[in-house]
């Protein structure tokens, strides 16, 4: 399963002022869903800007579907559904009108789709841009990116400003995109919603104050970290610990090895009184620690 | 379209407190339903995607799965079929039955020894076990 990948960059950098993102080295393969995570500032729209030709590189190689900027740029963008993280502009335009407009760029438009779409999320047709509520002009967004017949949907956090209910409502219209041709398509959302990386992501990356943490895999993740509750704490070097929480009883342990983990704390002679999984929250805020101390140091 | 219809909605269920990784919850269950009868062959299961999105896992989790299972013979893959439950031969399926009693087992004996049983005390809790059980043998299996 190595084809052409879908998204591929190779040492990418990019600053403004002081802030730089990079290097990141990423590659996605088709079929995936791939969530983009970090607090606010720490170059996610940045990534996806980059993705859509809206911000260029200071170095490195960026390709989509094999293509390069700028040669490529009418083949690539026809191969892929945007929802900026503003919509903007659009205010005087009808659901309808907008569609039509779309629909002309894309050879691959789904006009039935949009449609259904549209119904789904209560919008009018006829009804102008600027009167919808924030949240429905995110769902129309992305009825237009999804509707564009595009392999590849870019979507800068999608349901910032949706109720709880409409997005849950996205999330299926994003899993339902990936079930059709589904080993050609391919979904980069940018979120800070664990939910909504637990609910649909199959890959995770990580970006933090620029710095690229990686592509992780998110189950491995969720099952390659846990929480041991142990009779007493631990002396000297175990493996896999990541922090250790003094002073509880019992002691709370944090491991990226759980067995390497387990052996040497029975090695020891400690107890496991409980153990547990690590929610993704809690394993990025590890992920980030040494390179946010990093910084500081 | 109508095979589409007819596509099998199956209860599976996936904790993240089993040590077993989720791939390997969603064979051992997929395996159970099959072995069991209550996955008939020929039933359409749903795509990798759409059990990924049911289980909220990810889709590299329930091909591990189907893959896997695909290799031991449960499942098949037709090209613009999907993936359907495969014919399996009888003795093959006993041999499973086996398999997944022999796993249960296994199962028990190291949930006593993490408790800190005994052997004999093990053996002592199979017996008593066996007294207690009223459960028809024959039940589940045909009557």
């Amino acid at each position: 399963m190595t084809g052409t990948p879908v998204i591929s960059l190779k040492n990418v950098r990019k600053s403004y002022g002081n802030f730089e993102l990079g290097p990141v080295d990423l590659r996605v393969e088709p079929g995936y869903v791939v969530a983009v995570v970090g607090p606010n500032g720490g170059g996610k729209s940045t990534l996806i800007r980059m993705l859509m030709n809206l911000v260029q590189p200071d170095s490195g190689e960026l390709t989509l579907f094999g293509g390069a900027y700028p040669d490529d740029e009418v083949a690539i963008k026809q191969r892929v559904g945007y929802v900026p993280e503003r919509s903007l502009g659009h205010d005087e335009m009808s659901a309808k009108a907008m569609g039509e407009f779309v629909s002309r760029f894309y050879p691959g438009w789904d006009q039935r789709l949009y449609e259904d779409l549209l119904k789904r999320a209560q919008i009018e047709p006829d009804k102008k841009f600027g009167k919808l509520s924030k949240g429905v002009q995110r769902r129309l967004a992305f009825a237009l990116a999804a509707a564009s017949g595009s392999e590849l949907l870019l979507l800068d956090e999608p349901t910032v400003g949706v109720d709880p209910f409409a997005r849950r409502e996205m999330l299926e219209d994003i899993s339902r995109f990936m079930q059709e041709d589904s080993d050609r398509r391919t979904v980069v959302f940018a979120t800070h919603v664990m939910e909504e990386v637990r609910r649909i992501a199959d890959y995770v990356v990580f970006l933090m104050d620029g710095e690229f943490l990686g592509l992780h895999e998110k189950d491995a993740l969720l099952e390659g970290w846990r929480i041991f509750w142990v009779d007493r704490e631990p002396e000297g070097d175990i493996p896999g610990i990541v922090e250790v929480v003094e002073g509880g009883s019992p002691t709370r342990i944090v491991s990226d090895s759980p067995r390497e983990t387990a052996e040497a704390l029975f090695a020891q002679n400690i107890r496991i009184v409980r153990s547990g999984t690590v929610d993704l929250e809690e394993i990025l805020s590890h992920l980030m620690r040494p390179s946010k101390e990093g910084c500081r140091a | 379209m109508s095979a589409e219809q007819k596509q099998a909605r199956i209860p599976l269920h996936l904790s993240l407190d089993d040590p077993e990784p989720m791939y390997r919850q969603i064979e051992s269950q997929l395996r159970g339903f099959i072995l069991g009868g209550q996955l008939k062959p020929g039933t359409r299961l749903p795509s990798m995607r759409a059990l990924a999105s049911d289980l909220s896992c990810s889709v590299i989790t329930t091909r591990r799965a189907y893959e896997d299972l695909e290799g031991e013979g449960f499942i098949r893959t037709r090209q613009g079929m999907g993936t359907l439950v495969a014919e399996i031969p009888e003795e093959k399926m006993s041999a499973h039955r086996r398999e997944a009693v022999d796993g249960a087992f296994r199962e028990a004996v190291r949930a006593g020894r993490r408790a800190g049983l005994t052997e004999e005390e093990l053996r002592d809790i199979l017996e008593e076990t066996l007294q207690k059980d009223d459960t028809n043998v024959r039940l589940g299996g045909t009557s």
